[in-house]
């Protein structure tokens, strides 16, 4: 009564057929990122030592190491956060929390979706123009990491606010119904409870940050200094742009130096990338829901 | 529910963050802005990274770019010293000069241009007149075959012509050397964006012609010696043609201060121009703008 008939065969071999192509698919996409970071451990790895890692470099840039590119990405990254993440988890509680569903907040959605699509040689362009001359920070690390801030909000805002509308509404409600204001709702109740999402943004903003170069290079990067930054108002080497440079500006680079930057470089985003996934695992094993 | 709060969590991980960038402190120090030339970039690094050690509290951060990025930068007054291979035009000191940075100029060094083949490629010659036709608007040279010349590997027989981008001093000055002020380049070459692109790309291409600093030169690159008019004398690049003025396409460097230089920025270009800062662009394949003993 149940045999299989022609055509439930071959819905299944169809089946069978998605499935593996599917799977395909998938491996396809983890083989980028084995092959890149495989071709980084085995051509870059010699290149890294003590000294590579903490010495400036010498000779020409073909030799020494990167640590005024190391210390200065960290600056970048730490300087665009402080810049961007207040600014950008409060617009996105207002926006979530706060605001009527009107033109203007359509208006502003609008604009944050079309502030991510801009490509990052036209943020280094306003850069140059708002921050170095515009406001006299000159090239900085104050103007680079406000453009690279300007560059990564609409990254936190709509992460932020995704997660923020994780929360679900009768948690705000029985919170409002108790008597507690918006600001307390939101402080209690909302933000605990929303924070791995906001990590998310964070992580997604020091991957990109640490990475772009085209921002920076007009902004804040130099080519070349020996000298680590006392202040934000200094100039400061960094990896990305220290990677572009000895590789295609610099003669004479050993080959295993550019693979050695780019491995650092690499391992710097995934390790900050690790303590916030971490952290937020650990959130998200006390949510109560 | 019992959470610590978001607010608290935020500031100490800010925090200690911070304390790790802020790590690497110290006394005061001047720095020097130096923006500019590709050509001359990879020179003002060697100078930067030498006069860490003449200089200890003066910090020098060069950044490249172009000719034309280090000359804008200084009409901004973004800018201490700009780097360019070419002259500042009248246009760009009036500019200059109209934000109240008066450009001082300071010829730091000479650079010969070389014209670059593959190596597999027999062209032993060219004339200044052989390159315009070549590079310059309204030439019919395409093919190496009207050169009489067969190059082994390219199978095309097209020449293939390797050019800067046009905010390059190595363009500009390519362009009033060798096809005259009023004549502009051909379009269809290939335009890269540093001196060392187009020697990478001649390495590797049989078909092609190229011209960047002598200084960028390698061992897998050939460069032809280079004719003005057609009973010149034909003089190889080299950075003693370039300082006894016989090889036709040589070129003063420069370095741009805003106004007169004060202090750090004075003793630096004091440096740069004494005999040991003149022996660091020796070293780097340029040549010295006057006669040094660099033993």
């Amino acid at each position: 009564m149940f045999e299989a008939t022609a055509q439930n065969r071959r819905n299944r071999k169809v089946e069978g057929l998605f499935r593996l192509l599917f799977l395909w698919m998938t491996c396809m996409l983890i083989l980028p990122v084995a092959l890149v970071l495989g071709v980084l451990i085995v051509r870059g790895g010699p290149a890294i030592s003590w000294e590579f890692l903490f010495s400036p470099p010498t000779n020409g840039m073909t030799a020494g190491g990167i640590l005024p590119a190391l210390v200065g990405t960290v600056w970048l990254v730490v300087v665009a956060l402080i810049a961007s993440v207040p600014v950008g988890v409060a617009a996105a509680l207002y926006l979530s929390e706060y605001a009527p569903d009107n033109r203007l907040t359509r208006a502003i959605n609008l604009a944050i979706i079309n502030l991510a699509g801009v490509p990052s040689i036209v943020h280094a362009l306003f850069g140059v123009g708002a921050f170095v001359i515009f406001f006299r920070f000159g090239t900085s690390i104050l103007a680079a990491s406000l453009t690279l801030a300007v560059m990564t909000l609409p990254v936190v805002i709509v992460a932020t606010r995704e997660s923020l509308q994780t929360v679900p509404l009768a948690f705000r409600e029985a919170c409002w119904n108790m008597g507690a204001t918006r600001w307390q709702t939101i402080r209690k109740i909302v933000l605990p409870n929303s924070i791995s999402g906001i990590l998310t943004g964070v992580i997604l903003e020091v991957s990109r940050t640490s990475g772009e170069t085209a921002p920076i290079m007009f902004t804040g990067a130099a080519f070349f200094l020996p000298f680590l930054p006392q202040g934000v108002l200094d100039q400061t080497m960094a990896m990305s742009l220290h990677l572009f440079v000895i590789s295609t500006q610099v003669p004479d680079v050993p080959e295993h130096m550019p693979f050695g930057v780019a491995l650092v470089l690499i391992s710097m985003v995934l390790a900050m990338n690790g303590i916030s996934i971490a952290f937020r695992v650990y959130l998200r094993g006390r949510k109560k829901w | 529910m019992k959470t610590a709060s978001p607010i608290r969590t935020w500031s100490t991980l800010a925090l200690a963050v911070a304390l790790i960038a802020a790590c690497g402190g110290g006394s005061s120090r001047s720095v020097i802005q130096n923006k500019g030339s590709d050509t001359l970039v990879n020179v003002a690094q060697a100078w930067a990274e030498n006069y860490a050690a003449v200089a200890p509290e003066t910090a020098v951060a060069v950044t490249g770019g172009g000719s034309g990025t280090g000359i804008s930068a200084m009409i901004n007054g973004t800018v201490d010293i700009a780097n360019s291979s070419r002259k500042m035009k009248d246009s760009e000191i009036e500019l200059a000069r109209g934000n109240g940075n008066e450009p001082i100029e300071f010829v730091v060094g000479f650079d010969a241009l070389a014209v670059f083949v593959h190596p597999d490629n027999p062209l032993d010659e060219v004339s200044l007149e052989q390159l315009a036709t070549l590079y310059g608007e309204g030439g019919d040279v395409d093919t190496w075959s009207q050169w009489g010349v067969e190059v082994p590997g390219c199978g095309s027989d097209e020449i293939v012509r390797v050019s800067r981008q046009n905010n390059s001093g190595t363009y500009v000055y390519f362009r009033e050397a060798v096809l005259g002020d009023q004549r502009d380049f051909r379009l269809g070459s290939r335009d890269m964006h540093g001196s060392k692109d187009v020697v990478d790309l001649v390495e590797n291409t049989p078909c092609a012609i190229g011209y960047s600093g002598l200084a960028y030169a390698t061992d897998h690159v050939k460069m032809p010696c280079v004719r003005k008019g057609e009973d010149g004398d034909c003089v190889s690049p080299s950075v003693d043609t370039a300082i006894d003025g016989s090889y036709p396409i040589a070129r003063p460097l420069f370095m741009y201060t805003a106004g007169e230089p004060q202090g750090a920025i004075r003793e630096y270009i004091d440096w740069v121009l004494s005999d040991e800062g003149q022996c660091i662009i020796y070293e780097k394949g340029y040549a010295p703008r006057t006669d040094v003993d660099c033993s």
